[in-house]
């Protein structure tokens, strides 16, 4: 795959400051609601109270009464509508063959609520105060049924049912591998380690909650403001699922986004019901999402809980790996919904390890609570975490380094591309060298010493090692963008991947600078506009390898094109034009002509190609983090004191940007393996509905984050050489703080805690330790 | 979730605000900073008809000495007390607890009267006022009269005042040069209310500590004395074994309950860590400190 012009890799590469940020730190970014109020009409959902329940009946009359009230809107008129569902892949089965449950997931709930927080009513209104008081006006009469939210209690026998098509809640299930041949190796095994594994439930945190515009024009196309990582595949639902229009009917628009992490992605219910509203009254509608809405409405991550076992012969060399998983998906499947416990985990289940021998069984288990979609990593954080603590408890079990059970099951550089367990191809990846790269960044022989200075304050210390992988791409290997040269003297970019603060504008603009030669204050990087561009948008980490491979393709497209117009502007062969700095010039004379100029005299006076890039799998980012954690035995508070990462995104455009997503990543890590938790009561009340009750790190929770990329083994899938990068710190944290924790832990005979580990939880575990050993 | 419409009445004096609260038919609250009660009517957790802001009443500002006590005017916000120079040096207990409440946004806005009136057992400043036995000012518009702290805080979020009271001001003792102080509580991250926290104030003569005042907070519906734990403690060098009899004794003082933050067993556990320590910690002043 040689079409990089030589120069983009010369002119990447750079820790180039962030272009948006002047823009965003000063106030001038374009947040959906900042947008003027300019008459539109405010809707507010009113939300079910009940985990489950029949909706006996609701009565809306006081509240279409009310000053200001346009319209209210229950189930039953979207349904009398025709107003569709909201889809996912139902791609899957259940254990007995069946087709997999596709509980039908409506943008306002229809005859049964299935958790806290379903939307069952939207008011309409010239204020939002006015849509807030009528939406409490509204009286539903709720038939209280029994409500299921742990998955290991919704698979018993005789527990409530979310969805007649699952009655054992069993939505679908997978299973890889050969069962039998996997017992036999356990069964003469030297050694077997086994562990009870849980990812726990969490509620992504984007800094600006959701909110939605949408309004139709003169001649009836809708406009959809929306904040969506993927713009393309959010208008095609609301066309195709939803409203049941054409799909060029509808225009979707997204502005800056505050914040991501997988949890915008898709078509939201409140997204839909904006855009029904606004074509049913032909008004110009909003809804502004606050934190309760998202805290119950938005979907949650992981929720994977696991017994899993290594069998391992007496030198540590892994012979069979077992696991057995159950992920919640919650009431209703999100649109990535069980791909995300049944597909993308298992993908990087083996992680960085030459694990031949699996049997892996996921079953996707519903329950009554939120449903459960792409948090940062969806899926392979919790599959990373199985095998990586199992490494550990391995190494601990039989009396190895960390580091040298890794070294004797790492894949080695000879077996590149390798084809894991589950069929997936990793083209490259140095993962010896990247764990021997951070044990001396971290200063591992010094460990000793710290911890010999810890203990003397009365501190018991530890240290954690992590090796991760993470497979990247969302399965879409091609986008698309559009490149034009103006007459202005700009070059325009659109593309279809959407930033929502990676700083996509920076890395693009930086690849087109250096390919080129024009510099990055004439670049203008232009995303969120289905008219102008359609691609898969921006989820599992493919924004830079495949966008970025789109970008690279259309800069070679529009010199080849401007080629051919000098050539036949200056009356000269194509052979003998070159392109340097935007100036065209036939070789050997000074006549030329620049980019810009031929533009000039081009229709619409723009230059412009439409490039399509392709690469030829998913890339495989991995490495290696190290942290140490002390803690107070008397109060269980754990501090992670130092933290070094090697990381593998093979080129890095800008290696600034990239050592912001690890270290954004790695905090999202410490959350979840620290801090964070969803907690539903048995009747299924979220317990955690606010931030007074979910905690998440702040600044002052992290140490400082030392981040190397290693650009050692460039990924081989696509021309930049480029691996993703987004999800890696959330992948690589858990496991290397609970390696960390369970470390200092150790002495004391505990072997094992389930996140987040809190306080309470550490101390309570070395009260027991200690009473123990009395 | 938001507030629900509520009237609103600026008061420009306190007998105006007074005023206001009487003729009013249905639920007035005061409003001074808003850092609690505005968060709780968001929650719906409270629903009051009638918000009368006292914020712009210039009589509830200011921090002066007044004789062997400092009066801190009703409104002065957290931020102040932090930088206060008076505060520092004559009620240093109350500049040692005013880092632990909240955050800077927070503290720019939050007034010692609005979280003396509050009365949220999981405050710092009741805390204080109780370990130093502080005079809490009531002004009801005619008059004004003044409760001890310790009989101040009768309930959870209940209070000796009246209804339609204003609390105008607090006074604390100005500091001796024998009396030491230490405060310190354990929070899940810095500036969340604490899971418990300890104030304390001994005064000493010699190494002999002749009084000690020990208040823990988070720990029940109001700050609680730790009577027994003060009793094991009065008299002693605070030697590691009258520390021991301390935290035996603390058993008898506190009975913290459940809830979904920490167990009761847990909070008793770090209440007992939290003494030891900052028992520890305590400055004792060495008979040379004493004669200088
Ligand atoms: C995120 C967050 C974290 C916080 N963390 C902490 C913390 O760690 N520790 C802590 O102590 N506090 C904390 N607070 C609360 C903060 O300190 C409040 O400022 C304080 O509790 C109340 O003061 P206020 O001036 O804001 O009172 P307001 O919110 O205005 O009023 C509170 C109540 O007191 C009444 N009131 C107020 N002033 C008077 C008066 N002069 N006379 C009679 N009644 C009056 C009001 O009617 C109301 O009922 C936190 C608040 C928030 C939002």
């Amino acid at each position: 795959m040689n079409i990089l012009p030589g120069n983009m890799r010369f002119g990447t590469g750079q820790p180039v400051k962030r272009l948006e940020d002047q823009r965003l730190l000063t106030g001038l970014g374009h947040y959906l609601d900042d947008k003027p109020a300019d008459g539109a009409l405010w809707l507010v959902v009113l939300r079910s109270p009940h985990a489950h329940a029949r909706i006996v009946a609701i009565d809306t009359q006081a509240a279409r009464e009310m000053p200001g009230v346009t319209a209210v809107f229950t189930g039953a008129d979207l349904v009398a509508d025709d107003v569709g569902t909201l889809p996912t892949l139902p791609i899957f089965k259940r254990p007995d063959g069946s087709p997999m449950a596709l509980p039908a997931r409506r943008l306002l709930a229809h005859e049964v609520v299935r958790f806290v927080g379903e939307a069952v009513a939207a008011v309409v209104a010239t204020s939002l105060d006015a849509a807030r008081a009528a939406a409490e006006a509204i009286a539903v009469d709720y038939e209280v049924l029994p409500a299921v939210t742990d998955p290991s209690a919704a698979i018993q026998p005789g527990a409530p049912v979310v969805c007649s098509d699952a009655p054992d809640n069993i939505v679908a299930a997978m299973s890889y591998g050969d069962a039998a041949v996997v017992d036999a190796a356990f069964a003469s095994a030297a050694h077997v380690v086994s562990l009870d594994i849980a990812s726990q439930r969490l509620i992504p945190s984007a800094m600006e909650p959701r909110s939605t515009i949408a309004e139709l024009d003169k001649s009836g196309r809708l406009t959809l403001h929306v904040q969506s990582q993927t713009p393309a595949s959010t208008r095609d639902i609301l066309a195709d699922a939803i409203l049941k229009r054409p799909k060029d009917s509808i225009v979707v628009r997204v502005g800056d986004i505050g914040g991501g992490f997988g949890q915008k992605t898709g078509l939201y219910p409140e997204d839909g019901l904006v855009a029904y509203a606004a074509v049913k009254l032909n008004r110009k509608v909003r809804w502004r999402g606050d934190r309760t809405d998202e805290f119950v409405g938005g979907t949650h991550g992981r929720d994977l809980t696991s017994t899993a076992a290594f069998a391992l012969d007496a030198k540590g060399r892994v012979l069979a790996y077992r696991v057995s998983s159950l992920g919640g998906t919650g009431a209703y499947l999100a649109g990535a919904g069980v791909i995300i416990p049944l597909v993308l985990g298992p993908f990087v289940q083996t992680g960085v390890y030459d694990l031949p021998l699996v049997h892996f069984e996921i079953k996707a288990v519903m329950t009554h609570t939120a449903p459960v979609g792409a948090y940062r990593g969806a899926g392979r954080p919790e599959a990373v975490y199985i095998v990586e603590r199992l490494m550990d408890a391995a190494a601990r079990q039989l009396g190895i380094d960390p580091r040298a059970i890794r070294k004797a099951n790492y894949i080695k550089p000879a077996q590149l591309p390798y084809t894991n367990a589950v069929g997936q191809v990793y083209d490259s990846g140095a993962f010896a060298h990247m764990m021997e790269r951070a044990s001396k960044l971290a200063d591992w022989d010094g460990f000793a010493a710290r911890k010999k200075a810890a203990k003397k304050k009365g501190l018991l210390y530890g240290r954690g090692l992590t090796s991760y992988i993470e497979w990247t791409g969302g399965r879409a290997h091609t986008e698309k963008v559009s490149l034009q040269a103006t007459a202005e003297g700009r070059i325009v970019l659109h593309s279809g991947t959407q930033a929502m603060g990676q700083g996509l504008e920076t890395t693009y603009s930086q690849m087109l600078a250096a390919s080129l030669g024009i510099g990055m204050d004439k670049i203008d990087v232009v995303q969120g506009n289905t008219d102008l561009a359609q691609g898969f948008g921006s989820v599992g980490s493919r924004s830079l390898f495949v966008g970025g491979t789109a970008v690279a393709v259309s800069t070679v497209d529009l010199v080849a094109k401007a080629r051919e117009k000098a050539a036949s502007i200056l009356e000269a062969s194509v052979d003998d034009i070159e392109y340097a700095d935007g100036v065209l010039t036939i070789a050997g004379t000074d006549r030329r002509i620049s980019l810009f100029e031929i533009a000039a005299k081009e229709k619409g006076a723009r230059l412009s190609v439409d490039s399509t890039g392709e690469v030829d799998g998913p890339s495989w980012p991995n490495g290696t983090h190290i942290c140490e954690v002390e803690i107070d035995p008397d109060t269980g508070i754990t501090k992670v004191v130092r933290y070094t990462t090697v990381d593998d995104v093979g080129v890095a455009v800008n290696p600034m940007l990239v050592s912001g997503q690890i270290h954004g990543g790695v905090a999202q890590g410490i959350g979840q393996a620290l801090y964070e938790g969803a907690t539903y009561d048995a009747d299924g009340q979220l317990l955690t509905a606010s931030y007074q009750d979910y905690c998440i790190p702040r600044a002052d929770n992290m140490p400082a984050i030392e981040v190397t990329l290693d650009g050692s083994a460039p990924c081989k899938t696509n021309p930049l050489g480029a691996k993703g990068c987004g999800e890696s710190g959330a992948i690589g944290g858990p496991p290397c703080i609970v390696h960390g924790v369970l470390d200092a832990l150790a002495p004391l005979g505990i072997t094992a805690l389930n996140t987040p580990l809190t306080p309470e939880k550490v101390w309570r575990a070395i009260r027991d330790a200690n009473a123990a050993q009395k | 979730m938001k507030a629900g419409d509520v009237a609103y009445f600026r008061a420009q004096s306190v007998s105006d605000a007074v005023a206001a609260f009487r003729s009013c038919e249905g639920d007035a609250r005061y409003l001074a900073g808003g850092q609690s009660l505005l968060a709780a009517m968001n929650l719906r957790l409270l629903t009051p008809d009638l918000l009368i802001d006292i914020a712009h009443i210039d009589a509830l500002r200011g921090i002066e000495r007044r004789g062997g006590e400092i009066r801190i005017g009703a409104l002065t916000r957290h931020a102040e007390i932090l930088s206060s120079p008076i505060i520092a040096s004559h009620v240093p207990l109350l500049a040692a607890a005013a880092p632990w409440v909240a955050h800077p946004a927070i503290r720019n806005k939050g007034t010692i009267g609005g979280s003396i009136a509050f009365a949220d057992p999981a405050s710092e400043f009741p805390a204080v006022a109780l370990a130093l036995n502080a005079r809490i000012e009531l002004d009801n518009g005619d008059s004004v009269r003044f409760v001890e702290a310790q009989d101040f805080f009768l309930d959870l979020y209940e209070t000796a005042a009246e209804p339609g009271e204003i609390l105008s001001a607090v006074w604390f003792p100005v500091a001796t040069p024998d009396q030491r102080c230490t405060f310190d509580e354990l929070a899940r991250r810095r500036g969340d209310y604490a899971i418990v926290g300890v104030a304390i104030v001994a005064d000493f003569s010699g190494e002999i500590v002749d009084r000690i005042r020990i208040v823990f907070f988070s720990v029940g519906s109001t700050p609680v004395r730790a009577l027994r734990a003060e009793a094991a403690l009065t008299g002693t060098a605070l030697v590691d074994t009258d520390i021991e009899l301390a935290q035996q004794a603390l058993a008898g003082d506190l009975s913290p309950s459940d809830d979904v933050q920490v167990s009761a067993a847990t909070r008793m556990h770090l209440a007992s860590v939290l003494l030891r320590r900052q028992l520890g910690k305590l400055p004792v002043p060495t008979p040379k400190a004493v004669r200088a």
